[in-house]
């Protein structure tokens, strides 16, 4: 496991976006992982997408129009 | 004043209870109790509702807690009361959490194994059978939460039957294959068992 703080996690405004970023990035082999919305972010039982700074162009480029992002920011 | 509240002998959770309802009327509470997981309880109380502590292991075997409440300090502090004598189990029995949705109940088996890492304390064991063994093997998505777990001291119990039942024995990525005697007696000797 990496440190946290290169972590970045993309928020949705729903579960479905989330399900659908993952299934884009499993396609093309974009590492990532989903959680739950860490407490200091939000309270919503959410879920989120987390992701090591440095595929952030990889991954934006990946879900660009084809999935509503809410925000990108740092875990 | 202090108020002195002699809770020798009292069953879990009497001696917090009182303790809690003194605090609420008084600043400076001084409780005697003759178990640990007492002292445990009242420091958390204690903590949670701004108290400075101090407590005093007696020759008898009795503890004295004293408690200050700092003025201004709420008295208004959620339970956390912890009876259970035995250690925390969790039983993952599926790959998913909860039914009626396939998709949703592995994203929320996914969020709970990660979760899990945050819960103080962690589970002394995780035990896996049925289809809940599938989230243990090599390329499972939760093996770093599992690995992690199991690197901070929990253990890992993997229902053999089940394991040989999907063919996935020699595929396993953390944890030891056990047994249903194992699992057993592990789930009944646990303080609370956790089931999501």
């Amino acid at each position: 496991m990496k440190d946290t703080e290169e972590y970045h996690v993309i928020l949705f405004d729903s579960v479905h976006h989330a399900l659908r970023s993952e299934k884009i990035l499993k396609e093309i082999g974009i590492r990532h992982k989903l959680i739950p919305v860490p407490r200091h972010i939000s309270s919503d039982c959410g879920i989120c997408l987390r992701f090591t700074l440095d595929l952030r162009n990889r991954i934006e480029e990946a879900l660009a129009g084809k999935v509503e992002i809410r925000e990108i920011r740092p875990l | 004043m202090a108020k002195i509240i002699d809770a020798k002998g009292l069953a879990c959770p009497q001696p917090v209870l009182l303790t809690k309802k003194a605090l609420e009327q008084e600043n400076t509470v001084t409780v005697i109790v003759d178990n640990e997981p007492a002292v445990a309880n009242i420091t958390r109380l204690g903590k949670t509702m701004g108290c400075t502590l101090q407590t005093e292991k007696k020759e008898d075997g009795t503890f004295q807690i004293y408690l200050f409440r700092e003025a201004g300090e709420s008295a208004a502090a959620p339970l956390n009361v912890s009876c259970a004598t035995g250690p925390l189990v969790v039983v993952i029995s599926s790959d998913r959490m909860g039914r009626g949705d396939d998709e949703l109940g592995y994203v929320l088996i996914r969020s709970f194994i990660h979760t899990m890492l945050s819960l103080e304390p962690l589970p002394q064991t995780l035990i896996f059978y049925n289809t809940g063994v599938k989230l243990t093997v090599k390329d499972s998505e939760v093996i770093d939460d599992l690995r992690e777990l199991e690197k901070a001291g929990g253990t890992i119990l993997i229902c053999g039957t089940c394991a040989n039942y999907f063919g996935i024995s020699n595929n396993l990525g953390v944890g030891a294959i056990s047994n249903m005697y194992d699992i057993a007696s592990t789930m009944a000797g646990a303080g609370r068992l956790v089931v999501p």
